[in-house]
């Protein structure tokens, strides 16, 4: 009958048909996730309920749960299968697993990124992380951590994203970054030449910054910007600040004990150990570690008895000129007069006498 | 003529040898480890820093040999102002007027306006001028390298900006002492034809009497009128050594 009602409805099977398919594809229709695969939506038919748990050993529980949602949006949302990540788990009913607790959930799948990412997990391997994570040290962030597993968006849209990633765990440092005159434009006012975390500690080959080879990149860190002729001149600064920087004592030490790769005896100071690190400000800032009010405390934390008089030896990183440092262009101006002077008369008399002793044989 | 004069004068003490000696070598490290400083930028400047086991060790010989030399230079004018009060010895280091004329006169004979040449005493112009460039020289290179080596204690009595003045002047008298050394001294005493190849007699404190006679005539009269005519030169050779007698700052 059934077969006769269809072959004498044929406007009846066809409704039966987009109904039936309609029904089929409804999970992941009413999930809006029309750009994930079939595959996906295969797994999401148990990982969509919210109330699927895995109960660990510790007995922290683990939510199984995929919000399909956030899983579409993301960057890979239309380029991965579960499996693609989850490698493991490619059969059903799932191989049994188990985990002793949370962090060895999210362990277990950390090396999952490297897939795909192999340039990114190679560098993270020269990580302060990864050091303190081989050392033990289970905290140290894993690729998830910072960039989320099913959710992952591209890590600096906004620009902000990137600092507010760190400060999940480094929240004190943030707390200074947000104050100081880099974290101020950019968190407030938007002003995206100014650096996150990651310009200067860079993202998957963190450098631990604790160490002298580290202090002793500094210049070269803040120099990257602050000889941008082009972005200095936005904000009126002045891109000389390297150049004078490694002409004078401390600079000319840095540079060399840089070379020389061997642990120095004593650190000499670099950019942030006058202008501050997180907490550097604008130099016109009234409470500016190198305003001239409180430059000498500045020197004293290297040099114990420097006096009011000492922070004067510092040209501020201007070039001696008249107006600027008199004492020292004059000096300056008399010898590249002086020694020209001195030097032709003594070449003079020398060829003359040569000339003579020549004429008198 | 020659052969005839084959005695020697004592020209310098043991002691002035010695204060020879040790501002040359001094003279030696300090530029070789202040150089390097002065063009650090410099590929040739970084490897003689790397070499000699890097900036902090550089800086150490380098302070080190700059007390030394200090040290030297105080025991020189020390002695000296002590032989003076004690009338042991004339200044015949002080510049006089009679050295402006032969200056003039031997640059008159130079450029061949004149064949007439200067008759010196015990140190002509041209050895003044290298003695007075040391003593000037060398203030400076003190004054400015003590500042640059304690700069906090220099600046609680003098405004900062004497340091980096101090900077500037030290690296630069230095450049100037260098080449003054490099292009006049070494002229003097190894490639002027006079004495190529070598000027051996702050060393050894002897002069030959023939140069003395040609390079001194005015000393070497008096040496002898001193002595009388009989008085062999090995004889005045001996006297000149016992006493403080051959001195830098003496001349009547």
């Amino acid at each position: 009958m059934t077969m006769d009602a269809q072959k004498h409805q044929p406007m009846g099977w066809l409704i039966g048909a987009v109904v039936g398919a309609l029904f089929l594809l409804l999970p992941a229709m009413l999930l809006a996730a029309e750009s994930v695969s079939p595959e996906v939506q295969f797994c999401l038919n148990c990982h969509s309920n919210k109330t699927l748990e895995l109960v660990l050993q510790s007995g922290e529980k683990r939510s199984l749960y995929v919000d399909v949602d956030s899983f579409a949006r993301s960057v890979h949302g239309d380029k991965l299968r579960c499996t693609d990540c989850h490698g493991d788990i490619s059969t059903f009913p799932h191989p049994t697993r188990s985990f002793k607790n949370l962090r060895q959930f999210t362990l277990a799948y950390y090396e999952s990124c490297k897939g795909c990412h192999f340039d990114n997990y190679t560098k993270s391997l020269d990580s302060v992380h990864y050091a303190i994570l081989s050392k033990g040290d289970l905290r140290a962030p894993l690729c998830v951590d910072c960039h989320g597993a099913h959710d992952v968006a591209p890590p600096a849209v906004p620009r902000s994203r990137v600092s507010r990633t760190c400060s999940r765990c480094h929240q004190e440092v943030y707390r200074r970054y947000a104050r100081s005159v880099h974290g101020k434009v950019l968190l407030q006012d938007g002003n995206v030449d100014a650096p996150v975390c990651a310009d200067c500690h860079r993202s998957h080959n963190i450098e631990d910054p604790r160490t002298v080879v580290f202090h002793l990149k500094t210049p070269e860190l803040c120099a990257r910007c602050h000889t941008d002729e082009k972005l200095m001149a936005k904000y009126g600064l002045s891109t000389n600040v390297l150049k004078t920087y490694l002409k004078d004592f401390h600079g000319m030490t840095a540079s060399l004990h840089k070379r020389e790769q061997i642990t120095p005896s004593a650190v000499t100071a670099v950019c942030t150990d006058c202008h501050g690190v997180h907490d550097i400000l604008a130099v016109k800032d009234p409470s500016s570690t190198v305003m001239k009010a409180n430059l000498v405390r500045v020197c004293q934390k290297c040099h114990a008895d420097a006096t009011e008089n000492f922070p004067a030896a510092w040209l501020s990183h201007y070039e001696p000129s008249p107006k600027r440092a008199p004492l020292v262009y004059y000096v300056k101006l008399f010898y590249q007069i002086f020694i020209p002077f001195v030097v032709l008369g003594l070449v003079l008399q020398i060829l003359l006498h040569i000339w003579r002793v020549v004429v008198n044989r | 003529m020659a052969q005839a004069k084959e005695g020697y004068f004592t020209r310098f003490s043991v002691r002035q040898r010695l204060e020879h000696l040790l501002i040359m070598v001094l003279f030696l490290v300090l530029a070789l480890t202040g150089f390097p400083q002065k063009f650090f930028t410099a590929g040739w400047a970084q490897w003689l820093i790397l070499h000699l086991g890097g900036i902090d060790r550089v800086r150490w010989l380098h302070r080190m040999s700059g007390i030394l030399f200090s040290v030297v230079a105080l025991e020189h004018g020390g002695v000296v102002l002590l032989l003076v009060l004690m009338k042991r010895i004339q200044l015949n280091m002080v510049p006089s007027k009679k050295d402006f004329w032969d200056a003039i006169v031997t640059l008159r004979y130079y450029l061949g306006l004149s064949e007439e040449q200067a008759r010196f005493g015990r140190y002509d112009y041209r050895q003044k001028f290298e003695y007075w460039g040391l003593i000037f020289g060398g203030v400076i290179m003190m004054m400015t390298g003590f500042i640059l080596y304690f700069p906090t204690l220099f600046a609680r009595f003098l405004t900062g900006e004497v340091i980096p003045a101090a900077q500037v002047a030290h690296s630069n008298e230095g450049l100037l002492a260098f080449l003054v050394v490099i292009l006049w001294h070494i002229y003097n005493a190894h490639l002027s034809p006079d004495v190529f190849p070598f000027d051996a007699s702050i060393f050894t404190g002897r002069i030959s009497e023939e140069r003395m006679e040609h390079e001194h005539p005015l000393e070497y009269a008096r040496v002898v009128a001193e002595k009388g005519e009989s008085a062999s030169p090995e004889e005045i050779a001996d006297e000149g050594s016992s006493k403080e007698k051959s001195d830098e700052p003496s001349s009547e």
